[in-house]
């Protein structure tokens, strides 16, 4: 089948890290082999082995003037190039066709620590800097700088985290969700990262050699952005075209939390699903930018995985521009990404620097065809060029792009989508978690100790939903699952924690047991090893709402058909750490929802996920199906990261174009599932919305029994709706009614709910970002 | 067996690593199935008795990680070297 109208193009490209603060400087530098790995300047290295870094030259100030975490401005300093670059003009008629989606891996690391500093040492930290932790804002922040209104994700599945940016708002593009994505990845140099891998001992005392003596990693920083755009859209507005972006992969290797497989074979999943998905052959690949970190375990699984794809293959190039500018983390795979579009305009490939003759001799021997780029770069014709990213976790992925228009194969599933199992873990304001908890699934102790309170939850209810789905993972099957997480604040107990023992101990005395479990993505790599699960696996940190994003998102890869079964999940933990955070920011107090006299409420807990899967893999094992997911919407209005207030027409849209996906109107729903958490200015926008929208609409609200739990309460509304519609929530139940210009509680007794048709449930992230899905009672 | 020492290491363990205090006896084999500690958790226990007892034990053979008893063993031996 021929899908050239899906045809997705690169229009404008920004770039700032060691190697320079724009694209070109940046190119230049990486094509001619001058490195960007310096002594470390902005973290204390007093008793590391190692002091080596790709810093980017500019501060704050001079990246942007707002008030943000530094990954937020490194992101929006590349954004303003590549926006410019593209000659893309956002007007109020298209500002909601363009998206932001960022990959990060650290979140607000430089933040965190500033504001644990300044209490450990002056006893004194400032409030705003808690609004800068989570990961949640970047692209939150960058859209409201720009006045983009599409659709925004953090993609924080740590290395890989910059290239599944990339994929997920090409396939966004090609569903027809959005005109152009501002895609890449963004983060900014760390004591948090530079702890971390040195107390892994992964970090080289010199600068890092991919491909050769590859004895560990430096860490660098920096932002990747790419202008992401229909072919349809670019032309129209008379765009210039870099390339082309063809297809992508994404994959798990179900291995160990830090470490490649050995075998390759995750890393070798991706590559070859980019390939295919690109309608090419491994043959047809001119130029890799590998992941290529320089330690010995990533190093030796890449060589082995590029031998055994490509040792047919005559005229590849494979080089790691990490060499150069350090390891970027969430940010690599976009920068990469950058780095490997110019490759293919300018017909150069940038080299693999730092080889000495002797090291040339070694790397002889077991080069075979492949050529590795050593030191001076290769002018060649590249027409078709991948990019890979492996990442903490075992998530791998590879993208493809390329010189000239390419028939891609059209793999989109139109496949019914049910909901065949549910995993839950909720609580306010704490979840009991007890060893029977883990014993239910056979998790031993050797394995669940390793888990911080966020993987604790979510390996809990990610197994919970497979085995009510009755889904045992095999051979046959491993490779059609996949995994999407929403989060808002991610493993913050977990990256406190390591953050106030490197202020209070030194940047030496980072905890190795710790450090893997501070990366947003663990909670999904400890899920997909334990389950062995090696399909798709993606971590979203976009604020309450992402638990139901996830849902959306899962759909999304289902549709496009890359996985047959999705587990969608919301997990956020409430510890002491969030407690204090969030008692900070004066949010806390237990309030009733729609009571509309405060501004808090009360946090809760949890974990709740759902398997959804297409109508032809449930029917295949005679599953049982809740409901049918029949609409699914993610959509934003830019408004200040913290606040919500004027993004009221983002929740609209998200209703309206939900409902339309299943052709029916708002007034068709029967219920909603809704998002108040007793917060004065949650509460009333929710109520305004759907008075407009809905007129008249009983909503159940599960915050009233496990508070804000946030990403774990938005999946939870989605959940209960689906219980509600198969007759699996028992008897009654308690509603608000809402008319124009009443609330009234009621109980909603089981005739009622059992006439139910259409189920809605909608939440909201500050900043503007919501979702909404919709759910159909099976059969009806 | 110096019960002091074993108290302070076990102490560390199941603060640092997380294991459950009461799966832990002084004879636990620390790389079994049951426990199943790995090379990360071995970076962390030779960062923890360094920390307690400023005992370098970077290079010492695999045998001393067998339990806490044999940690205990390593560390009175080469304490105040």
């Amino acid at each position: 089948m021929s899908n050239m109208t899906g045809r997705v193009v690169v229009t404008g490209l920004g770039l700032v890290c060691a190697l320079g603060d724009n694209t070109e400087q940046c190119w230049s530098a990486a094509v001619n082999g001058v490195t960007g790995i310096r002594e470390v300047k902005s973290v204390n290295t007093d008793n590391c082995y190692a002091n080596v870094g790709a810093e980017v030259k500019l501060e704050n100030a001079q990246l942007s003037g707002e008030d943000y975490d530094r990954s937020s401005l490194l992101c929006i300093k590349a954004a303003g190039e590549a926006l410019a670059d593209a000659g893309y003009q956002v007007t109020d008629e298209n500002s909601d066709r363009i998206g932001v989606i960022v990959g990060n891996c650290v979140g607000g690391a430089a933040s965190i620590d500033k504001y644990f500093t300044d209490e450990f040492k002056n006893n004194n930290a400032d409030t705003a800097d808690i609004l800068k932790m989570p990961a949640s804002a970047i692209a939150n922040n960058v859209a409201f700088h720009f006045g983009l209104n599409g659709l925004t994700a953090n993609i924080v599945n740590a290395c890989a985290a910059g290239t599944i940016s990339l994929s997920y708002a090409a396939d966004l593009i090609r569903a027809g969700k959005a005109d152009a994505f501002v895609a890449g990845g963004s983060d900014s140099f760390s004591s948090l990262a530079f702890a971390g891998f040195h107390a892994l001992h992964a970090l080289d005392e010199n600068s890092c050699s991919p491909f050769n003596r590859s004895s560990g990693i430096t860490l660098g920083e920096g932002a990747g952005v790419l202008i992401i755009e229909s072919y349809e859209h670019a032309k129209a507005r008379g765009a210039k075209i870099y390339c082309e972006v063809l297809g992508s992969g994404v994959s798990s290797d179900a291995h160990h939390i830090t470490a490649p497989r050995p075998d390759g074979q995750g890393q070798m999943l991706a590559i070859t699903r980019a390939i295919a998905n690109s309608g090419l052959s491994a043959n047809d690949i001119d130029y890799i930018n590998a992941h290529g970190t320089g330690t010995a375990k990533n190093d030796e699984a890449e060589f082995l995985s590029l031998h055994t794809l490509f040792d047919g293959n005559d005229h590849l190039s494979v080089s790691s521009t990490k060499s150069m500018t350090g390891h970027c983390l969430g940010a690599a795979g976009s920068i990469e990404a950058v780095l490997t579009v110019k490759a293919v305009c300018e017909n150069a490939v940038p080299p693999t620097i730092g080889y000495t003759d002797e090291n040339l001799e070694a790397l002889k021997e077991k080069a075979g065809a492949i050529d590795f780029v050593p030191n001076v770069k290769r002018e060649k014709t590249v027409n078709f060029a991948a990019s890979n990213s492996f990442a903490f976790g075992g998530n791998n992925a590879s993208i493809v792009f390329a010189k000239e228009p390419r028939d891609i194969p059209d793999r989109t599933n139109s496949d019914r989508i049910f909901v065949t199992g549910i995993g839950e873990l909720c609580g306010k304001p704490r979840v009991e978690i007890s060893s029977d908890d883990y014993k239910e699934h056979g998790i031993k102790m050797a394995f669940y100790r390793k888990l911080d309170r966020f993987s604790q939850l979510q390996l809990i209810s990610g197994m919970r939903a497979l085995a009510d789905a009755g889904i045992t993972i095999s051979e046959d099957n491993e490779k059609d699952i996949g995994i999407i997480i929403g989060t808002a604040d991610g493993p913050m107990t977990e990256i406190v924690g390591f953050q106030k023992n490197v202020i209070e101990n030194g940047t030496a005395s980072g905890s190795a047991f710790s450090f893997p479990n501070t990366v947003y993505n663990a909670a999904g790599g400890y899920l997909s090893i334990f389950a062995g699960i090696k399909g798709y696996n993606v971590t979203d940190a976009n604020g309450i709402q992402a638990g139901l994003q996830s849902v959306c998102y899962a759909a999304d890869v289902i549709r496009n058909g890359d996985e047959r079964i999705m587990a969608a999940s919301g997990t956020d933990e409430n510890t002491d750490v969030t407690d204090y955070l969030y008692s900070k920011t004066g949010l806390l107090c237990d309030t009733k929802p729609y009571s509309l006299d405060k501004g808090g409420f009360a946090t809760g807990e949890g974990s709740v996920s759902l398997i959804l899967e297409n109508e032809n893999s449930a029917n295949s094992r005679n599953a049982k199906k809740y409901a049918e997911l029949v609409g699914w919407a993610s959509t934003h209005k830019s408004v200040e990261f913290g606040k919500l207030t004027g993004s009221e027409s983002a929740l609209k849209k998200a209703i309206e174009q939900a409902c339309g996906c299943a052709g029916i109107s708002p007034k068709d729903v029967d219920a909603v599932c809704g998002f108040a958490n007793g917060h004065k200015a949650v509460d009333s926008l929710e109520l305004g919305v759907y008075r407009e929208v809905f007129g008249e609409v009983p909503v159940f609200c599960v915050k009233e029994e496990i508070g804000e739990a946030r990403a774990a309460a938005s999946a939870k509304q989605a959940a209960f709706a689906a219980k509600l519609l198969s007759g699996a929530a028992d008897g009654s139940q308690k509603a608000y009614v809402i008319t124009a210009d009443s609330i009234e509680e009621k109980t909603v007794d089981k005739n009622e709910i059992g006439g139910y048709k259409y189920i809605l449930a909608a939440s909201f992230g500050v900043g503007g970002a919501y979702s909404a899905v919709l759910l159909k009672k099976v059969g009806a | 067996m110096n019960t002091e020492i074993c108290e302070k290491i076990k102490g560390m363990l199941v603060e640092n690593l997380r294991i459950p205090e009461d799966e832990l006896e002084y004879d636990s084999e620390l790389f079994g199935d049951d426990i199943g500690l790995d090379s990360i958790d071995s970076i962390e226990i030779i960062a923890g008795i360094d920390s307690l007892f400023g005992v370098q034990m970077t290079g010492a053979a695999r045998e001393n990680f067998k339990s806490i008893e044999t940690l205990a063993k390593y560390v009175e031996e080469h304490q105040g070297e």
